[in-house]
């Protein structure tokens, strides 16, 4: 492509070698390559954010508020794709997602009758210890379900470092309803919250 | 539209050198209770205090007189608010992108008459200068807007360079929406809208050279915002926010009203008599204030007729003061449980909690806070004025004439931005807390056979259904060729801007057919009500008015001509005869209209020309799509960004040919 100021040649998703200005951001580049970064599952937090810190430092609107428009126009672009790729690889699920949709693989849409049939089931039981009241219960179902949380981000780790595609997008498509149930336990803490307010034990007898 | 498609693709060249700052920028709190004004001089954010009195706080409170005089400030609420409650507006950012049918406007005890709604109107109008005007909160504010501008043209010498102004982070699209127009109508030019504790970490962090995450906790006259941030290395990146948008230091006072007049065996919503609700309220705001520093504090409260007045007193200790506004506190624990949660962190994990907002004063509050986070406050900050000194280090940074272009915020999308779909069912296409500016594209489909339009109607919230979200804008797509259920491919693309403000456009996939729109909440104001309340207002002659909107439709003539120019030399092969006669005689239209002083004629030949290139543009943005914009669905944000950008490019250009900002320049009406 063109670069807009200096009519030079250059490339999209960077600054133009030859005057400096800023692109528009590349759409056919993958969110690891926005940060730079190999196309891996265990990412290194740390770095990556101090690289999203540091794109941001560069690319954000408010640092070409009084630029020209069309400078400002690929600041928002490539501030929405940095945002994006963020929000998605900082999220272990979500990274891994993304991994396995960069391979070509998409989670099907039909669930497996077993699991849906046992998620239905403990969503029944988490139903019903919420309107029995009965906190004690939600709380021994939520800590089964972080730990099958846990084997299961587990085996996408492995999966995905060995290569096992078809393993990952099956503990993924189990993982979204693991996640679905864990929201409805965070409902259940936030109103069990604020039935009792923390001021009652904060004013003391 | 099709004319911003035709500028959005035409080719590089013509650059549009945006005019040289002017003056210093402003960073404005408006606050419910009072607002301040700040900027910076020699490097350090200072707040700008007032010619003749000193004071550095205004109150927010308007007062509008029966001869047409508007007051505004502490003689307002100290000397006219007793005396014409009805005509004296305090804490109107309560009102703020709310309608009629609101809680804050259906309260039994308040002090103010509301105008009557007509059937189907989205905004509440307080009826004063004794019953003759009917005016809107945005009006109500862009008063207070008016007095901090001419402080700072004032205290600054000169023209302003643009405005900064906080709202609450728990603010909707349509809250801020609200407070945009306000600052249009008082003639600044807003420049960015941040997040009061963003504003707040700013002006703390850089203060302190903070590093680390911490809380900032505001509580204000009416607002309740929490926010996570993390400071490092000059990026203030916030991780998460929550609040309520109706809960302050206002919730208090009624609450302590409440008390002292059933406590005076007085109903107590004061029998819907409005000098006594006033009373009650600032009876109720002192004797808080004074059990702040005292033990036990008396409430004096005039009761009776104007025949025979009686003073009442009502002796409080801090302890009963306390039990009674406890409930409206323990409000502030879910929001900030939630945030703290969103922020994927426990509370120990912080390096500080910040306090920000004139009601984190009193010992309660700050007792439980500790409680809440399980450490004491900072409490090296005068929670007063760190939002306007945090907003006049953006505007400087905005500005472009700032030393601290090491400094970065990084803020979020405060409520879930979503569509509703089958059923009243709100599908989420922005989550809360994504770091703006952010984009999302989703694909919908028909449900019926034969469906030739789509209703879209966007909402804001976090709950599942749509009858308990906000509704932000309903708009439609037509002309979808008939086809069978499933088949038409409705894709919609939402663009959260660097102000937090949404975008929407929609585009039909098997026919190309477009739409979009800024959301622009119907209680925001259009261009024309903005027009006419500046032609309006007292600020401004009635001469410069028009003569700055002449020269920004002149300016604007120009412009759309010279791209249609570029456009119709770049592609000839996609103009037919018809286009270029319809296109010539608009053309000359507008050069003729455009010499004369007539600016709504302008605007009207800029939209014929609009009309008349319709097809044309429609064409170029086809070819432009087709040779190569269309990727995957980043790739399609980035298009409408594109689109958006363009729009938004052309306002921040147009309020520099004035000071004021009279439309907002989309040259589709």
């Amino acid at each position: 492509m063109i670069c807009w100021s200096c009519e030079r040649a250059t490339s999209a998703g960077g600054e133009c070698a030859a005057c400096g200005a800023i692109q528009p951001p590349d759409a056919k580049a993958d969110y690891f390559a926005v940060f730079g970064v190999a196309r891996r599952y265990d990412v290194d937090f740390a770095d990556l954010e101090a690289r999203y810190r540091e794109q941001s430092r560069k690319l954000h609107p408010d640092r070409f508020a009084k630029a020209d428009p069309r400078a400002r126009r690929a600041s928002l672009q490539r501030s929405v794709q940095l945002n994006e790729a963020w929000r998605t690889l900082k999220d272990p699920f979500k990274r891994a997602e993304y991994l396995l949709s960069l391979s070509g693989v998409t989670l099907a849409k039909e669930v497996p009758p077993a699991l849906l049939m046992e998620t239905l089931e403990l969503r029944e039981e988490l139903a019903e210890a919420r309107a029995a009241g009965d906190d004690g219960r939600v709380q021994t179902m939520a800590r089964a379900m972080r730990t099958r949380v846990e084997a299961a981000m587990q085996a996408v780790a492995s999966g995905l470092v060995s290569g096992d595609l078809p393993r990952v997008a099956g503990e993924l498509i189990a993982l979204r309803y693991y996640r679905r149930f864990m929201d409805e336990v965070a409902l259940h803490d936030d109103t069990v919250a604020e039935a009792a307010p923390p001021s009652a034990e904060m004013r003391g007898p | 539209m099709p004319v911003e498609a035709l500028f959005e693709i035409s080719e590089p060249g013509q650059s549009r050198v945006k005019e040289a700052c002017k003056g210093r920028a402003i960073g404005i709190d408006l606050g419910t209770t009072n607002s301040l004004v700040a900027a910076v001089q020699a490097g350090q954010p200072v707040c700008l205090r007032d010619a003749g009195t000193g004071d550095a706080i205004l109150p927010s409170v308007v007062h509008y007189g029966g001869d047409g005089t508007v007051v505004v400030g502490a003689d307002a609420r100290d000397r006219l608010a007793p005396l014409d409650p009805h005509d004296t507006i305090a804490s109107v950012k309560r009102f703020m992108g709310r309608g009629p049918g609101d809680a804050e406007a259906t309260r039994r005890l308040t002090p103010y008459r509301f105008a009557p709604a007509a059937a189907g109107d989205p905004v509440v109008r307080f009826a004063v200068a004794g019953g003759a005007r009917a005016v809107t909160p945005i009006e109500v504010s862009s008063e207070i807007l008016k007095v901090l501008r001419a402080r700072a043209e004032q205290e600054l010498g000169g023209e302003l360079g643009g405005a900064v102004i906080t709202v609450p982070a728990y603010f909707d699209d349509g809250q801020r929406q609200a407070t945009r127009d306000a600052g249009r109508l008082a003639g600044l030019e807003v420049l960015r809208l941040i997040n009061e504790p963003t504003a707040a970490a700013l002006a703390y962090g850089l203060d302190k050279g903070a590093e680390g995450t911490f809380a900032v906790f505001d509580l204000g006259g009416g607002t309740f915002d929490v926010s996570i941030l993390k400071l490092e290395g000059g990026v203030f990146e916030v991780k998460s926010t929550g609040g309520d948008s109706a809960l302050g230091g206002d919730d208090f006072d009624r609450a302590i009203a409440h008390h002292l007049l059933q406590k005076l065996g007085l109903p107590d919503d004061a029998g819907g008599d409005a000098r006594l609700a006033r009373r009650a309220l600032d009876a109720a705001r002192a004797v808080k204030e004074a059990l702040t520093t005292a033990e036990r504090a008396d409430a004096t409260l005039v009761t009776g007729t104007n025949g025979s007045p009686h003073t009442s007193t009502v002796t409080l200790t801090r302890a009963e003061m306390e039990a009674l506004v406890q409930p409206v506190l323990d409000r502030c624990a879910t929001p900030v449980r939630r945030a703290l949660k969103d922020a994927g962190l426990e509370a120990a994990a912080l390096s500080g909690v910040i306090l920000v907002g004139g009601a984190t004063r009193m010992p309660l509050v700050q007792r439980f806070v500790g409680g809440l986070f399980g450490r004491a406050p900072l409490a090296d900050i005068d929670p007063d004025q760190v939002v306007a000194l945090g907003a006049a280090v953006q505007a400087d940074i905005l500005a472009g004439d700032g030393v601290r272009d090491d400094v970065l915020l990084l803020d979020v999308v405060p409520l879930s931005l979503g569509l509703e779909t089958m059923g009243g069912v709100v599908e989420k296409l922005v989550p809360r807390n994504s770091t703006i500016p952010c984009g999302a594209t989703q694909t919908f489909t028909t449900y019926a056979d034969k469906q030739t339009g789509f209703d879209l109607h966007v909402v804001q919230g976090e709950r599942e259904m749509v009858a308990e979200c906000r509704s932000l804008a309903r708009f439609k797509l037509t002309g979808v060729p008939p086809m069978p259920a499933g088949m038409a491919r409705l894709e919609v693309t939402f663009l959260v801007d660097a102000d937090g403000l949404l975008h929407v456009s929609a585009r039909e996939d098997t026919t190309g057919k477009e739409t979009s729109i800024q959301v622009k909440p119907s209680y925001g104001l259009t261009d024309e009500e903005v027009e006419r309340m500046l032609l309006d207002s007292f600020a401004h002659a009635e001469d410069d008015v028009k003569a700055r909107l002449l020269t920004e439709q002149r300016v604007e003539a120009e412009r759309i001509a010279s791209a249609a120019r570029a456009a119709m030399a770049d592609s000839p092969e996609l103009l037919t005869d018809a286009d270029k006669s319809a296109i010539a005689a608009a053309m000359a239209k507008l050069d003729q209209v455009k010499v004369g002083t007539d600016h709504g004629a302008i605007r009207a030949a800029i939209a014929e020309l609009d009309v008349a290139s319709k097809d044309f543009a429609g064409r170029r943005m086809n070819r432009a799509l087709e040779s190569g914009l269309r990727g995957r669905g980043l790739a399609e944000v980035e298009a409408k960004v594109s689109e958006t950008e363009s729009k938004q490019d052309l306002e921040t250009r147009m309020s520099g040919a004035g000071h004021g900002h009279p439309h907002s320049g989309h040259t589709h009406r």
